[in-house]
């Protein structure tokens, strides 16, 4: 009888209290934009590393679901994404912008904010309603709103600071993850730790890929830079680290700039050029002429352009 | 990736991120590889004179300009979206005189 009586009291009280505290463990979604940003806050980090928050305030990766500062193209193309993908393909289950969930924004946050893996769909519909608010009204908060969402110092740092997870263990809550181990003196981020692949091209390539992302139910394809660099910069000897020359030698630190940014493109690119005039006899016409010969040799770890 | 490919087969170029799925055609500059493109420019107009045909030079001095552009939408007129990374410019002449 004892013994059921124990047994009684395991069911009762034992077994509700663990099911609590698994529960209690499981992360908690962002419901809002708000709690996502808040989730993700990396405004403590400019306290004692303001060059580098200033460097990545200027970066696209500042404004990665909305773009260039105030053209907004990344958010263009989201709404592009909506109207003339997901609303046009049959089995989306999207037939109207309010339709669009988590997992539909995912095939382009996997890399723009991976982060919304961790929020319910209503972040989801929140970030729509704001990109068709500023594509088609031009309203200004709603850009706001869709700035405070970016990849931050705790997305590189911590999210996505380990890659393999099985062998190197889950990123941990409150580790900021760089080139040190010891101790941080910050009351969110208390440790430092250092990561495997901080300094390597690895680290980028997990957004700036290898082409179909073929895990998604409706694969996308938008950056395929790593996939250039391992199989036409590093097939062919080259040895130097995205982090090389995107932070280091172009000397923009994290004002990861690619394209756009003269310090990257002046390097990127020799153009060697020859002109001259002559006189061609076609058969018995005199025919004056000029050649032009161009020779553009890409210096670049990766072909340009991508996409 | 200059011609990406709509969902990976087929004829026709992806339109956005969410289409593209291949290759019709690559054209973008690989890493330590050089491209030379020739061009070669008529620099005369044509005339019939006794039946013959005649071309005149249109002047004897030129300025050549090659401008490599990066243009992600394909238009220049867009300045937001276009940016010139190289100019060449060099002055050729044609010589006067002689047959």
């Amino acid at each position: 009888m004892k013994f059921f009586k124990i047994l009684l009291i395991m069911l009762f009280i034992v077994l509700p209290l663990t099911l609590f505290a698994k529960s209690q463990d499981k992360p908690k979604k962002a419901k809002t934009i708000a709690e996502l940003v808040k989730m993700y806050d990396s405004s403590s980090c400019k306290d004692c590393h303001s060059d580098i928050y200033e460097e990545w305030k200027k970066s696209l990766h500042a404004r990665s679901i909305f773009g260039p500062e105030h053209v907004g193209r990344t958010a263009a193309t989201f709404k592009t994404t909506i109207e003339l993908g997901l609303k046009d393909w049959q089995a989306s289950g999207v037939k109207k912008p309010e339709d669009v969930r988590v997992k539909h924004l995912m095939i382009c946050t996997k890399c723009h904010l991976p982060q919304l893996e961790e929020a319910e769909d209503s972040v989801a519909q929140e970030i729509v309603k704001h990109i068709y608010k500023f594509v088609d009204e031009g309203d200004e908060n709603s850009a706001a709103i869709l700035q405070q969402l970016n990849i931050n110092c705790v997305v590189c740092h911590n999210r996505n600071a380990i890659i393999h997870k099985w062998t190197e263990g889950y990123p941990q809550k409150g580790v900021v993850y760089g080139t040190k181990d010891g101790d941080h003196p910050d009351s969110t981020y208390k440790k430092m730790k250092k990561s495997s692949v901080m300094k390597e091209s690895i680290l980028c390539g997990q957004c700036h890929g290898l082409g179909p992302n073929f895990e998604f139910d409706n694969p996308s394809q938008c950056a395929t830079l790593y996939g250039s660099y391992l199989w036409s910069y590093v097939s062919e000897g080259g040895t130097k680290t995205c982090q090389q020359c995107h932070i280091q030698e172009s000397k923009l630190g994290h004002n990861m700039q690619s394209y756009r940014s003269k310090e990257l493109y002046e390097k990127a690119v020799d153009m060697k050029v020859d002109a001259y005039a002559y006189l061609w006899r076609d058969v018995v016409t005199p025919t004056p002429a000029a050649h032009v010969k161009v020779e553009l040799t890409n210096k670049a770890g990766h072909v340009i352009p991508d996409g | 990736m200059p011609i990406p490919q709509q969902f990976g087969r087929g004829d026709k170029m992806g339109r956005g991120p969410y289409e593209k799925s291949g290759l019709i055609r690559e054209t973008s500059l690989h890493p330590n590889k050089t491209k030379v493109e020739k061009f070669e420019i008529p620099l005369y107009t044509e005339e019939k004179k006794d039946d013959k045909i005649v071309r005149n030079p249109i002047a004897y001095d030129f300025i050549v300009d090659v401008e490599l552009w990066y243009l992600p939408y394909g238009k220049k007129d867009d300045p937001d979206n276009s940016i010139m990374w190289k100019k060449y410019t060099k002055q050729i002449n044609l010589a006067k005189g002689g047959k």
